[in-house]
């Protein structure tokens, strides 16, 4: 059983006939460890690749799909159906000026989109994107997720803090206070998801939802949980800043928010940053409450493909949630700031309370 | 192997933690505190106790230094110089 995507390449390299050889060179010199390290590094790029090629089609998607709802056609010019339009915006960015604020901490003003761009890439390091496509199969997976996840608030309040500009302070403020606030009900509906599975590991919880009831329904947790699902998509989409609760950039109110001073390629840094946001937290959604990659077909899957499959039904389930919070976003107008702290505090806190009660209750009446 | 991560890590928390002292703004305090926290994290971990590494990470990185930097920026700038 391969357990990780380390291991994967292990297996297709060893298929190749090439890690042998090369595992023999290492060994002859006494340093095989400098092999692990590539083989890791190599499994690095490619997610990164990956996550800026999601984060390029996204996008894309976006304008389509904000298109679509305001029955427009969106970027229709570069590339067939305008798909190279985040190139062309690439590009741009990188040939913009690079401006510093003159009354801007220097310092603190470039290392904030440094800050706000890597633990959106580290988050990535326990999803399941397929039976063996994780990079690491942490013990304490979800925890490690959210404790990531709470970092982030720290790099929009610098940011906010060192462009030196009223909008960005606002800007900055409320989005730590719509993260603080929506964390906890994040982080209890999760909570749900993990006294079923008694277990923190990512793989464990997917594996749980490996199979059937009555060979029909999946054993996915959002039947399980459906009040927990609920909060935790409203309270990621309040994590990640979209509509209808976009208030750390309400550009009708705050210019850009905490980004307004930003320009250039620490602009795109931002850009990168949020809709790698978006990605892993449906990934997330996906993981908890919809059954990762598992699907009830996939034991009749060749094993051949078994990876392959997977990992398109992940991709698959992913995407979809990725259009529901970009449907939304199309639809619904934003609360306001008031409104936001009232659901955040007097609903979904109680509410996501009462889920763990029920659930706990549930499990040890031996319900479940 | 190991010794040097260790080393290095521990030279990242011990510069960190004298620049939360000898920084000239708090908000540089808050963030050398930051990586005097993280750094710690990386201990934890080097000791195989994940849990505890993580829970630090988001207890002290998470709340604690979001709530001083949170303080500092809501009470009066230009004390600071």
């Amino acid at each position: 059983m391969i357990a990780n995507a380390y291991e994967l390449i292990v297996y297709i390299l060893t298929l190749l006939g090439v890690y042998e050889p090369v595992l023999n060179i290492f060994q002859l010199l006494g340093i095989e460890y400098v092999l692990k390290i590539i083989i890791v590094l190599v499994e690095i790029g490619i997610l990164f690749v990956f996550v800026l090629l999601t984060v390029m089609f996204l996008t894309w998607m976006e304008r389509k799909v904000v298109a679509m709802v305001q029955a427009r056609y969106g970027p229709m010019v570069t590339g067939p159906r305008g798909l190279l339009q985040p190139v062309m915006d690439g590009i741009k960015l990188i040939g913009k000026e690079d401006i510093v604020p003159a009354k801007a901490d220097r310092w603190v003003f470039t290392l904030a989109p440094f800050i706000v761009f890597i633990p959106a890439l580290l988050v990535f390091i326990p999803l399941p994107f397929g039976q063996s496509l994780i990079i690491s199969d942490l013990r304490v997976g979800l925890l490690y997720i959210i404790a990531i996840s709470a970092v982030s608030p720290i790099a929009i309040l610098l940011a906010g803090w060192a462009s030196n500009n009223k909008y960005s302070l606002m800007g900055a403020m409320r989005a730590v206070a719509q993260d603080i606030s929506y964390t906890i009900p994040l982080a209890l509906a999760a909570i749900a998801v993990v006294m079923f599975t008694g277990s923190l590991s990512t793989v464990d919880i997917v594996n749980a939802q490996n199979g059937t009831w009555f060979g029909v329904i999946p054993r996915w947790f959002i039947f399980l949980q459906p009040l927990g699902f609920i909060l935790f998509l409203i309270a990621s989409i309040a994590e990640m800043g979209r509509i209808p609760f976009d208030f750390q950039e309400s550009e009708s109110e705050l210019v850009a928010g905490f980004f307004t001073e930003y320009s250039g390629m620490k602009f795109a840094m931002f850009f990168l940053a949020e809709y790698a946001h978006l990605f892993s937290v449906s990934g997330i959604i996906v993981m908890l409450f919809l059954g990762g990659w598992a699907l009830p077909i996939l034991p009749f899957v060749p094993a051949a493909l078994v990876q392959l499959v997977s990992l398109g039904v992940f991709l698959v389930k992913t995407y979809a949630v990725i259009f529901f919070a970009m449907w939304l976003r199309d639809t619904v107008p934003r609360v306001r700031i008031d409104q936001l702290l009232n659901i955040g505090w007097k609903i979904m806190i109680p509410l996501a309370l009462l889920n763990l009660l029920v659930t706990g209750f549930l499990i040890t009446a031996g319900v479940f | 192997m190991i010794d040097i991560v260790f080393l290095v890590i521990s030279v990242v928390t011990i510069f960190s933690s004298l620049m939360v002292v000898r920084a000239k703004k708090l908000v540089h305090s808050a963030i050398y505190l930051a990586g005097a926290l993280i750094g710690t994290a990386g201990l934890f971990i080097l000791l195989k106790a994940e849990f505890i590494a993580w829970v630090q990470v988001l207890v002290y990185v998470g709340a604690v230094v979001t709530l001083i930097l949170f303080t500092i920026m809501l009470t009066r700038k230009g004390e600071e110089e």
